[in-house]
């Protein structure tokens, strides 16, 4: 009988629930999204590192698991000392330079020719590799987003680049050009954000390690392997810190609203809580029914929100289809259990208030 | 304290009128009411004294604002009488706890009101169901069925209240009240929003439920032939009761 009082008092007003229910939906779909996109962007960038196929990292030893973050603070020249220990086969420097005009953008600076040996080389899907200072490479997935062919060109940093190929998506970066005009447009000459090594064997891995430590102390070195699982939000400097504003913020949007809709509920049927207290219905009754039917509320918020996470995301890759939006179960749960603690305590105000009703009063409400 | 003849047969076969004592099922004790409006207490009932036998059907008479329904909030247990002694089946209302008078109220009174009261959002049938749940000892399909019988709600009941008549609401209402069946049933001006024809079922629904299953019934009204459909008439003004007198 409850459950018919709380279903049927949920669809009584259906413009109020629909308000209500869109307000979790936004909510859960916010956190699902924001989680998602940081997640996604992370593990993707994470992938196409490791997609380059070198063993081993060597970074300033402040640097950030980001690293166009992280500056052009080593001498390109590192790379011929690391190249003649024993354990390592193949060194590459890169420079990596975050782009915000136009578009968030990590341009990778790289030595074609170490670049190859470390990577084994791009597969082309079309044109060549770069031979000028003006070239330029793409994946295919900026490629597509930018609507660029090869032979185009390409305005990026006050520079006119020529688009000279395409390449194959989940190798380092997705815009390339060569690393000495990067250099000398971007005020680091000679310097390099980071060293990619390429070990005798992958089971020298370690050994080599060793010895880059010996010879670059100060220097922080680790597997390409390891840096997968570094590549979370707790991670990254203040990431967590956004994520965790921006599910506050789906939060207070929701209880908010769920607030609302709750009072003008309890408002609205002070008449119906007069009725049910003149047939002895308890405070707890009163109580549960009002929860229960947040709880209901809720609970079809949540899948409506992660039913609009996946359209979110859709029209985001059609849209920005460099992006990358992990949806994972974990999150959902977790989404939605947010959104009912949010839910709940949005409607605990009202619910008490209704129980607090005088009775009289409530049955003499227009 | 009531005194009722009763006729009894002996041992010898003889019929002899005996005198027996029943206890009152609601007995109202020298009760005052004060509303607070600012600083200013405002007195509704004034030292009510009432008394009401199981069984006894009795109408409530007065002017506007002479207490009548600050009377019938006290006897169910919605309002709290500031001074004095309401006895409810033995129970003291003025000493109880808002969660005593709530159990008391489920279990043992229903309300009837003038403007029916009925969940908007529940057909007919949950309305009177709400008040089994509530109870607590769940749906009685028997009980439900020979109440709506009773009332003629049985082919209404899947209908929620914008759909339904006034009358038709009121019975629904009356049905609510009795489903568990309290032992004394509050009549606020139950036919205050009826016509005259939707009155008189009304009315006469009430006096089968009195006759015919001995419910008790305290029910308020404006309407001097609702009065007829009932054992005794009270009248009230100024917040007192100034008589008590046989309807007929």
């Amino acid at each position: 009988m409850m459950g018919q009082f709380v279903f049927r008092n949920l669809f009584h007003r259906p413009v109020r629930t629909l308000i209500g229910v869109m307000a979790v939906a936004v909510e859960v779909m916010l956190v699902i999204t924001i989680v998602g996109l940081t997640s996604g962007m992370l593990q993707e960038t994470a992938k196409r590192i490791e997609g380059i196929g070198a063993d081993i990292m060597v970074q300033p030893s402040s640097a950030s698991p980001m690293f166009m973050f992280s500056g052009a603070p080593m001498p390109v020249k590192v790379a011929d000392k690391i190249r003649e220990l024993k354990y390592v086969e193949y060194v590459t420097p890169a420079l990596l330079q975050f782009n915000t005009s136009g578009g968030v953008e990590t341009i990778w600076g790289i030595d074609p020719e170490t670049f190859r040996q470390v990577s084994n080389g791009f597969v082309f899907q079309e044109g060549r590799d770069m031979e000028g200072p003006d070239d330029m490479l793409v994946d295919d997935w900026q490629a597509k987003a930018k609507h660029v062919k090869v032979g185009d060109t390409y305005p990026l940093l006050n520079h006119d680049w020529k688009v000279v190929g395409i390449v194959e998506h989940g190798k380092a970066g997705r815009i390339f050009v060569p690393i000495a005009t990067l250099q000398a447009l971007v005020g680091a000459r000679d310097k390099a954000t980071i060293f990619l090594v390429r070990c005798t064997r992958p089971d020298h891995t370690a050994d080599a390690m060793d010895e880059i430590k010996d010879l670059l102390p100060t220097n922080k070195v680790q597997p390409v392997k390891e840096y997968m699982s570094m590549m979370n939000s707790s991670n990254i400097p203040a990431l967590q810190t956004f994520i965790n504003a921006m599910i506050a913020l789906a939060v207070c949007i929701g209880l908010l609203v769920i607030f609302l809709s709750m009072y003008t509920t309890v408002l609205e049927r002070t008449r119906d809580i007069g009725v049910l207290k003149s047939l002895g219905a308890s405070k707890l009754l009163i109580v549960r029914a009002l929860l229960a039917e947040t709880t209901l509320l809720a609970i079809l918020g949540i899948f409506a929100g992660i039913g609009l996470s996946y359209a979110v995301r859709a029209g985001f890759l059609k849209l920005f289809p460099t992006l990358s939006i992990l949806i994972t179960p974990g999150w959902m749960v977790r989404a939605g259990l947010i959104a009912i603690v949010g839910a709940l305590v949005g409607a605990s105000y009202p619910a008490w208030t209704a129980t607090r009703k005088d009775a009289i009063e409530a049955l003499a409400y227009d | 304290m009531g005194i009722t003849v009763t006729i009894q047969t002996n041992s010898t076969g003889t019929s002899e009128p005996q005198l027996k004592v029943v206890e009152p099922l609601l007995k109202v004790e020298n009760v005052w009411k004060l509303y607070h409006a600012g600083k200013v207490e405002v007195p509704a009932l004034r030292g009510v004294n009432l008394d009401v036998l199981p069984g006894e059907a009795v109408a409530v008479m007065g002017p506007s604002g002479c207490g009548k329904s600050s009377l019938l909030y006290v006897i169910g247990g919605l309002a709290t009488a500031s001074r004095g002694k309401v006895l409810v089946d033995g129970n003291d209302l003025v000493t109880m706890s808002d969660a005593e008078r709530t159990k008391l109220r489920r279990h043992k009174i229903g309300f009837v009101f003038q403007r029916f009261n009925l969940l908007p959002a529940l057909t007919a049938k949950g309305n009177i169901a709400i008040a089994q749940y509530i109870h607590g000892d769940g749906f009685d399909p028997h009980r439900f069925d020979v109440v709506t019988k009773m009332l003629g709600l049985d082919g209404r009941l899947n209908h929620r209240p914008s759909e339904m008549s006034g009358g038709e609401q009121q019975r629904v209402a009356i049905a609510r009240a009795i489903i568990n069946e309290p032992k004394i049933l509050l009549a606020d001006e139950p036919t205050g929003n009826l016509d005259t024809k939707n009155s008189e079922i009304v009315l006469e629904m009430l006096r089968r439920l009195n006759k015919d299953l001995g419910q008790t019934i305290v029910m308020i009204t404006h309407n001097p032939e609702a009065t007829t459909y009932f054992d005794r008439v009270v009248h009230m003004r100024d917040g007192v009761i100034v008589d008590g007198i046989p309807a007929d």
